[in-house]
């Protein structure tokens, strides 16, 4: 690996703590409740906190939290594009950039993004873009930053619902808002809105129907804008999957929409005496 | 190309200063430029410009001035990029940028070695390299060193060896119309007495650093004239 | 009207105000914004802090790790502060690899550690030669509104005195070390380093706790750090217009006033999260 000379450099390599923890590695019930209370096979999802205009510099910007999962996300823009080769006269363009803090996962990630930070930013801006009337932004490009300060699993969901949040705070007209929900398919039963050791835990038992699905969802409209799956599962269980993560969806909808009402009633000016 | 050599050592004051010397216009292809020696440091400094400037680093009512550090051996890491920032917001406040609109100036020090009170160095060699391009500037400035020894002794200029055995290590840069402190970078825990003193010795070494500056200024167009 | 007038000539807008000693957002010279302070809040990290000056946030999360010892120092640990200025923070900052003002940043938290030796590298050595501690200390901007270093100081600060150190023991069989993340205990914090900064506006004008845009309007900028005893830690003043020694001297004074504010602000924070525990 290259030294990174932009940086304050440590030792050339040191060692994560969890390889050396002695204790018998935890394993998950595999039916009934969960860790954290909430039950299997429910649309149960983790309680969101949420806010709206949070950062002065940008134009809009939310924050969210479910659980111990904590983002914040910027939006900047509508501006002149900056690469004018680029330049669409027809439409906007939509720039999503969403990235882990080096402290956000229980092992220390590096500064410099990863593939796998590349591959959600592509799934946050291929959700967002069907939402967003870029045709009204010729010229222009609106940039969408997405930082995840803490991942307790599920973070490319709620980074899409707090994407389109932000997006709606800086006053980007949208089709509708976009909601993100992703649930842990195991065997015959389902985690929604999983936590991070649920997410990655290695000790899933293999078998049929292992895996995770994310599904971005436009709730006014009843449209999916985006769906990413990985492991094996059946043709029907996907299909229940992806309705019980549009349930989900319903489920945050009106939190999202009470946070939104809030910022706005916040900025706009007091009702005039007269 | 002459070399002009000057020895500015004296023991009044309490400041005492290593060997300087200083060569400038050495370097045919830059604007500008000037070798420094102060004991064994010694820095290479070459200045381009004003010249024309990217469109994204333009700035409308002055000039954009870069600094850029290469170190001995390596490739240059944070602790230069520190130092970088310090010399060109030093250098910003002494040239008179504004006359230059639109413009680009750039700034290069390399090492040539080490030997303590680099900083220091580079300040030197960036003031004489900027005369020697014959931009204009508001005052001149000059680095000095001042290295607090564990006994609360003050030295200035000190050597990497001193550098090390110090318990605090402060550089200012200082201008030579007033005398004041443009910059300051410091190392180190002290009081706010000894930084009161190490400003005072500062600025007494200041005065002969200019003089050394004056001096090799004039030997070196004493022969041209 | 006045909107107009900040955006055609911010500089005369801001020297009006000062004229009459005071700043458009209705603070005095001296006075610093308000300051909030969240500690304990990512349980990722080992340690972490959340500080707000005004709109400028930063966050600060430890993380540590295990490594060997350099042969320079085989009894001392590592300590690796970096600052991010993400393109989230503000519209002023690039993505990728980060610019100058946050690598000076970096160094300027790197040369904080050691001149005031807030953690002492030999408390984080684990084994002689073998085994030590590296502590990742990570600050991100989350929101850009000036001064950085000061916001920075207090969140690694707080962030160091709520990191709490598992207990490490080296199996004799296999010679490999064994954590206990039940056992901790505290960092030891030997010393309080808290900076304070300052702008020269017009060459003259001196004021405290600058914004983004005072920053981008000043000629000059200052930070002062300085720990309990009154002892400095730092004056970083990376260039500028000069400053006399009988103004620096003021903000020394302003400094030392802000170290105590500060102190107690940590200590009612780090006293109301053990005392919720």
């Amino acid at each position: 690996m290259p030294t990174d000379t932009k940086r304050v450099r440590g030792p050339e390599v040191s060692q994560s703590l969890s390889r050396f923890i002695c204790k018998p590695e935890t394993t998950l019930p595999s039916d009934g409740t969960r860790a954290d209370g909430r039950n299997r096979d429910q649309v149960d999802v983790r309680p969101v906190f949420v806010r709206c205009g949070l950062v002065s510099q940008a134009k809009g910007s939310a924050y969210i939290e479910a659980g111990n999962t904590k983002l914040i996300c910027c939006v900047y823009g509508p501006k002149e594009t900056e690469r004018k080769d680029e330049t669409d006269m027809k439409c906007g363009r939509l720039f999503a950039d969403m990235r882990f803090a080096p402290f956000s996962c229980p092992e220390r990630g590096s500064w410099i993004q990863g593939s796998q930070e590349k591959d959600l930013s592509l799934m946050v801006l291929e959700s967002l873009q069907p939402a967003v009337c870029l045709h009204k932004y010729p010229r222009s490009q609106i940039d969408v930053n997405v930082m995840v300060l803490e991942n307790n699993g599920s973070a490319l969901a709620h980074a899409i619902t707090c994407a389109s949040l932000a997006l709606a705070d800086a006053g980007i007209e949208m089709y509708d808002l976009v909601l993100g929900c992703s649930i842990r398919q195991d065997g015959a039963s389902y985690l929604i809105d999983p936590t991070f050791l649920e997410e990655s835990g290695s000790n899933w038992a293999s078998g049929e129907n292992q895996g995770s699905l994310t599904v971005s969802f436009l709730p006014s409209l009843n449209q999916i804008s985006g769906l990413q799956s990985d492991g094996e599962m059946g043709e029907e269980t996907l299909t229940a999957g992806v309705r019980t993560c549009i349930e989900g969806c319903y489920k945050l909808y009106p939190v999202i929409q009470q946070a939104l009402v809030k910022a706005v009633r916040g900025a706009a000016p007091p009702p005039s005496e007269s | 190309l002459r070399t002009t050599m000057e020895v500015c050592s004296s023991d009044g004051f309490n400041v005492t200063l290593r060997e300087f010397g200083c060569e400038q216009c050495l370097l045919s292809r830059p604007d500008g430029s000037s070798s420094f020696i102060q004991g064994d440091t010694s820095v290479l400094a070459a200045v381009y410009g004003p010249a024309e400037v990217k469109v994204s680093k333009e700035i409308y009512d002055r000039a954009t001035l870069e600094v850029v550090i290469q170190t001995k051996v390596g490739l240059p890491s944070v602790k230069e990029r520190s130092q970088e920032q310090c010399v060109r917001e030093t250098c910003e406040a002494s040239l008179l940028s504004s006359l230059h609109p639109r413009s680009s100036l750039t700034l290069i020090l390399q090492v040539l070695h080490n030997d303590g009170s680099l900083l220091s160095c580079f300040l030197n060699a960036a003031c004489m390299a900027f005369m020697d391009a014959g931009l204009p500037m508001s005052c001149l400035f000059c680095g000095v060193t001042c290295a607090i020894a564990s006994d609360g002794q003050v030295i200035t200029d000190p050597t990497a060896t001193q550098e090390k055995e110090s318990r605090a290590l402060l550089t200012f840069a200082i201008d030579s119309t007033e005398q004041k402190v443009l910059m300051s970078s410091t190392k180190g825990s002290f009081s706010v007495h000894e930084l009161q003193e190490c400003i005072a010795i500062s600025q007494m070494a200041s005065e002969k650093i200019f003089q050394f500056y004056r001096e090799s200024v004039q030997r070196r167009y004493s022969k041209t004239l | 009207m006045a909107a107009g007038f900040k955006t055609a000539e911010p500089l005369e807008y801001h020297r009006s105000f000062l004229k009459e000693n005071c700043r458009p957002d209705g603070r005095e010279l001296v006075e610093f914004r308000t300051t909030t302070l969240n500690i304990g809040s990512i349980s990722t990290a080992e340690g972490s802090a959340l500080v707000k000056i005004g709109n400028t946030t930063v966050i600060c999360g430890i993380k540590m790790e295990l490594a060997n010892p350099s042969v320079e120092a085989p009894n001392k640990g590592y300590i690796v502060p970096n600052v991010d200025l993400p393109p989230l923070c503000s519209s002023g900052f690039r993505p990728g690899a980060p610019g100058e003002q946050a690598q000076a940043a970096s160094q300027f938290m790197a040369d904080i550690i050691e001149s005031s030796e807030v953690v002492k590298t030999e408390d984080l050595c684990i084994e002689r030669g073998k085994l030590c501690w590296v502590l990742y200390c990570d600050l991100m901007c989350l929101d850009y509104d000036g001064n950085l270093l000061d916001t920075c100081t207090i969140a690694l600060l707080a962030a160091l005195k709520n990191a709490q150190l598992p207990e490490v023991t080296v199996n004799a069989e296999t010679s490999l070390p064994e954590v206990d993340l039940k056992k901790r205990k505290p960092l030891q914090i030997h010393r309080h380093p808290v900076a304070s900064s300052f702008c020269v506006f017009d060459n003259s004008i001196l004021i405290v706790d600058p914004t983004g845009e005072e920053e981008r309007l000043s000629t000059a900028q200052l930070t002062v750090v300085t720990d309990e005893d009154g002892r400095l830690c730092s004056v970083h003043k990376p260039g500028g217009t000069s400053l006399s020694g009988e103004r620096l001297q003021e903000c020394i004074s302003r400094a030392q006033v802000r170290h105590r504010e500060i102190r107690k602000l940590i200590d009612k924070v780090a006293q109301s999260v053990t005392s919720g525990k």
